[in-house]
């Protein structure tokens, strides 16, 4: 008798082909688990484990054991004349039947039926915004804009306007300076480029290439906290950006020949932004200076060694770590529908696998233990002195009323510290403030440029005593509704395009969790009161909380 | 089945391209003086952009006194009706508006964008500016010395900023554009209160303004306010003056601004190009987009992406009334100056002998159809566009036809405008900023160098 025959008697190859059925059901029922229901790609990896292993076990145990009328008995036991081998077969393929049967409809099913989420629902009217100039009432939240999670963790938000047969597309990925580490500072600012340079099946280029073609333009931005993709195009591209978008997300070619001409890209964007720009060197150094254990200290460009040395290795495991669709949220604004947005989505970023959530940064910038400061001596005819202080982050309810506080101290001339050093004291030829926080609390940031000649030492001296006194009498009402207008004028102008829409609702949404929140800012400005002002001027402007950087000519340089 | 039927529908919204590229209605009166009003109704956020244009600029400063036009577009900021400096800066931003005033070459520009509710104060305002400055001389006095100032902060800073002045000054040469817009530290320092009174009293009227208003107002209602602001203005003081048409710089020569340090050379190559009248600007664009005006162009595939010599290339054609410049500008490390220089000379020559592909005039040609309607999407770029046509003597069209001049653009009208346009390579002049010690023998073969100092108070080597 041969092997086969043998094999065959026995049901170890009905076995085996009830196995490989079930298997398969087993692994596409995991899979969309994984996908749809948010379980760890783990788990998938882990059956797969189990069912490799399981499949020698059943073998033998199909060999050595029979199914009789008495139970499980060992073949070799089994009076071969009352074997029921035949009719345990025909049970076996009977069920083989039944689960191909079943995978079958599952598959068609799929195909036929949406995956877990239905399509948005259409909205036909376009309401336009109402203006709110009242403070009293909340901006509504525009009734056409709509958003969708994809199985894989992808977030759309789809932002219908009509007035330009135009279309803009925002992709925030969640990488930033504010991700790397010693030995690969500036990481994901160089992938802000690769992603420009080809994947397996493009050139280099060829994503420029196809989108102009079709009359897309591009660009990309990198921060300390995120890296933004920008497409802005007609709607007849909208398919050629789903298919360039999801070809580079998913398909990315790291090829080692163009990571060095790009290294010497970005070195040259180094030396214009950083090396040769007086500003550039200060404003670097001030971030190395105030954040001692926290990642916002290194510049998002990279430091020069780095540049020159991340490997292979580090690019690679950062693209799968970071371009992850579930590390991602993606706007479209413009002349779109929600409809013809997620039957894209569905159809070119969907298959694009979920990836375990990046490692996430933990460390928390300790409270500063006392004013630290430096000089920074340079060829440089006029003299620039920085100051910053720890603040808050990005979704702290406190930001908004820094912001206004800034505004108050340094927006436009009527500003105090514009009136005081620049128009009465004449110690300024410029004063700006801003304040930047992400993920994590950023600074309350002071630039001021003195004239030649200018004594950094005295200028301090003036700023302080003039963040002394706002954290001490606090604000006007005249000021507080200035600096309220100022910012309500802001909000409009950023939603008079669709690039603004799609900036502005992706901030909201990526840096606070809910991009509703952007309608309520009208009304969060009418319930900022001078009391909360003083109070985060109380709490920010603190003397062991600040680090000043002076650039300068050295003393023996004079003036030139 | 869904992916035809979405090719079907983009094919549909491809066909309408063209149709799409059209400016807005808006109104034009002109008023018994002169002045140009330039109306349009857009209501779709609450806000108005406003542009008004004074003809002469930077173009008609004394030579010696370069940025006078400037320097009094800055004063007049600085108070202006009942308001002294303070007060005003306060009036505007206590309503979250923006008011500035800019000198350009050919004209003083106000530009104003704020809420539709503030319009009777924001026009108020421009009025104030335009009609009673206060122009004190503590003002000037104040705002000379700190536009100083910002030069010499400007020289400490990314070298860029300032590449135009310098190459403007030696290309131009004693011609008005020549001229830097914000002066030199010598220029600036040679005016006097005088020179900025007189100058506001010879170009300052009635019959060299221009206003455009496009947002969320009522048009007769704003046109009103406009004539009773603005009708009554008497004309300027004095003829605006005549600007030659320049003349191509024969030959090639060098300017070498040195900055010690600088581990960067700055560069800027160009000459004298064409004027805004140019017949064939439809050919231009697409040349251009192709040559030096995409991230795909030639200058950034060879300068950067094949080469990694630089962060950017490009090519920038500045059209005025009479011939600007047309240029070349990149950096690069210091080590590679003549690298770069060489390739970006020969991507020129390259345009010369083998012009453009269809392919790639095709891909520009859709770039700039499919970006076009982005350019005119709010009130103030619209404002902005009905004041620009007007002052260069444009009517719709410009835009209108615009379109279908690029669809008709044909291989030999594109050959024939690079010819035209772009110098050749025996006529290059050839502006660097940069450390001169590492590079001073090596750019000779440019031409004839002329060297100075990046701390030298005047743009002019002279």
């Amino acid at each position: 008798m041969s092997l086969f025959s043998e094999l065959r008697r026995r049901n170890v190859i009905r076995v085996a082909l009830l196995y490989a059925v079930a298997s398969w059901l087993l692994v596409w029922i995991v899979g969309h688990m994984v996908d749809g229901l948010g379980v760890s790609p783990w788990v998938s990896e882990y059956v797969l484990l189990l069912l490799a292993i399981g499949l020698p076990v059943a073998l033998i145990f199909a060999w050595v054991y029979e199914i009789t009328p008495e139970g499980l008995r060992k073949g070799i036991d089994v009076d071969q004349t009352q074997s029921i081998v035949y009719k345990t077969g025909q049970k076996l393929n009977a069920a083989v039947a039944v689960l191909a049967v079943l995978g079958i409809a599952a598959v068609i099913g799929e195909k036929l039926l949406p995956e877990f989420e239905r399509p948005p629902p259409l909205v036909l009217e376009e309401i336009p915004l109402k203006p709110v100039f009242d403070f009293s009432a909340k901006a509504e939240v525009p009734r056409e804009i709509t958003s969708f999670n994809l199985p894989n963790g992808l977030k759309i938000i789809v932002w219908p306007d009509h007035d330009i047969p135009n279309v803009v597309m925002y992709n925030f990925v969640r990488a930033g300076g504010r991700n790397e580490y010693p030995g690969i500072t500036g990481v994901a600012h160089f992938f802000e480029h690769m992603m420009f340079n080809g994947t397996n099946s493009r050139a280099q280029g060829a994503f420029d290439e196809e989108l102009e073609a079709a009359g897309g333009a591009n660009n990309a931005y990198t921060s300390k906290d995120v890296t933004v993709y920008q497409d802005w195009f007609p709607r007849s591209a909208l398919e050629t950006v789903f298919e360039l978008e999801s070809d580079r997300l998913s398909e990315l070619a790291i090829d080692p020949d163009v990571v060095e001409t790009e290294r010497t890209t970005v070195y040259s964007e180094r030396r214009l932004r950083v090396d040769n720009d007086n500003f550039g060197r200060l404003y670097e150094q001030m971030y190395a200076s105030a954040y001692l254990a926290h990642p916002y200290q290194t510049p998002v460009i990279g430091w020069p060694s780095d540049i020159e040395n991340w490997t292979q290795q580090d690019l690679e495991d950062f693209y799968t770590s970071y371009y992850a669709p579930n590390n991602q949220t993606m706007i479209f604004s413009g002349d779109v529908t929600p409809e013809a947005i997620y039957l894209l989505a569905n159809q070119y970023l969907s298959p694009i696998p979920r990836q375990h959530a990046p490692p996430e940064i933990t460390t928390v910038e300790p409270a500063q233990q006392g004013a630290r400061r430096f000089v920074l001596e340079a060829d440089a005819q006029t003299p620039l002195l920085h100051v910053v202080f720890h603040a808050v982050a990005e979704n702290d309810p406190e930001a908004l009323h820094l912001e206004l506080l800034l505004a108050i101290l340094a927006e436009g001339a009527s500003s105090r510290l514009y009136q005081q050093l620049v128009e009465i004291e004449r110690t300024a030829l410029e004063v700006n403030a801003w304040r930047s926080g992400g993920f994590d609390p950023g600074v309350a940031y002071f630039a001021v440029t003195l004239p030649p000649g200018g004594d950094p030492v005295a200028v301090e001296a003036q700023l302080l005593d003039m963040l002394e006194d706002i954290a001490i009498n606090g604000v006007s009402d005249e000021e507080l509704e200035k600096a309220r207008n100022l910012h309500l004028a802001s909000f409009w102008r950023a939603l008079q395009t669709i690039d603004g829409k799609a900036s502005a609702l992706g901030n909201y949404e990526v840096f606070t969790g809910d991009y509703e929140g952007l309608f309520a800012v009208p009304e969060r400005l009418s319930a900022a009161s001078a009391a909360d002002l003083k109070s985060i001027a109380a709490k920010v402007f603190q003397r062991n909380n600040m680090t000043v950087g002076v650039l300068r000519a050295p003393d023996d340089g004079g003036e030139k | 089945m869904r992916s035809v039927f979405l090719a079907a529908l983009s094919l549909f919204a491809g066909l309408s391209w063209a149709a799409d590229v059209t400016l807005p209605d808006y109104e034009r009166v002109v008023l018994g003086n002169g002045t140009v009003l330039l109306l349009s109704e857009k209501h779709e956020v609450p806000l108005i952009g406003l542009q008004a244009v004074i003809r002469g600029g930077s173009a008609a400063d004394p030579a010696d006194k370069a940025g006078l036009a400037e320097l009094l577009a800055t004063v007049m900021q600085k108070g202006a009706g009942d308001r002294d400096a303070a007060a005003f800066a306060a009036a505007t931003a206590g309503v979250g508006g923006h008011l500035s005033v800019d000198a350009a070459v050919e004209s003083i520009n106000v530009s104003a964008d704020f809420l539709s509710r503030d319009a009777e104060l924001m026009v108020e305002l421009v009025a104030d500016v335009l009609r009673r400055p206060g122009l004190s001389e503590e003002e000037f006095s104040k705002e000379q010395s700190r536009a100083i100032g910002l030069i010499r902060a400007a020289k400490d800073a990314d070298p860029n900023r300032l590449m135009a002045y310098y190459a403007n000054s030696f290309l131009f040469g004693e011609h008005p554009f020549g001229s830097p817009t914000i002066g030199s530290e010598t220029s600036l320092a040679a005016i006097e209160h005088d020179d900025l009174v007189r100058y506001y009293d010879d170009r300052f009227g009635g019959d060299r303004l221009i206003i455009s208003v496009v947002g969320d107002f009522d048009i007769v209602a704003m046109k009103a306010r406009l004539t009773a602001e603005f009708g009554g203005w008497e004309p300027a003081g004095a003829e605006l003056p005549v600007i030659a048409v320049p003349e191509r710089v024969p030959g090639g020569r060098v300017l070498l601004v040195d900055k010690p340090g600088a581990t960067q050379t700055y560069f800027w190559i160009g000459n004298i190009g064409v004027s805004i009248d140019y017949p064939r600007r439809a050919e231009l664009d697409l040349a251009n987009r192709v040559f030096g005006g995409t991230f795909t162009s030639m200058l950034m595939t060879e300068l950067r992406v094949n080469s990694g010599l630089t962060y950017t290339a490009r090519s920038v054609i500045n059209r005025r009334s009479v011939p600007g410049s047309v240029t070349i500008r990149s950096f690069t490390e210091t080590g590679t100056t003549l690298d770069a220089i060489d390739l970006a000379v020969s991507v020129l020559g390259r345009l010369h002998d083998k012009g453009v592909s269809d392919d790639k005039v095709a891909s520009a040609r859709a770039l700039i159809l499919g970006q076009f309607p982005t350019r005119l999407e709010t009130a103030s770029a619209l404002a902005d566009m009905f004041a620009f046509l007007e002052q260069n003597g444009l009517d719709r069209s410009y835009i209108d036809a615009y379109g279908s001049a690029l669809q008709a653009a044909a291989a030999e009208s594109i050959a024939m405008t690079i010819d035209e346009v772009y110098p050749g390579l025996d006529d290059l002049v050839f502006v660097l900023i940069g450390d001169a010690d590492a590079i001073r023998d090596d750019v000779a073969k440019y031409g004839a160098v002329t060297e100075m100092s990046i701390t030298k108070p005047t743009f002019k080597p002279q």
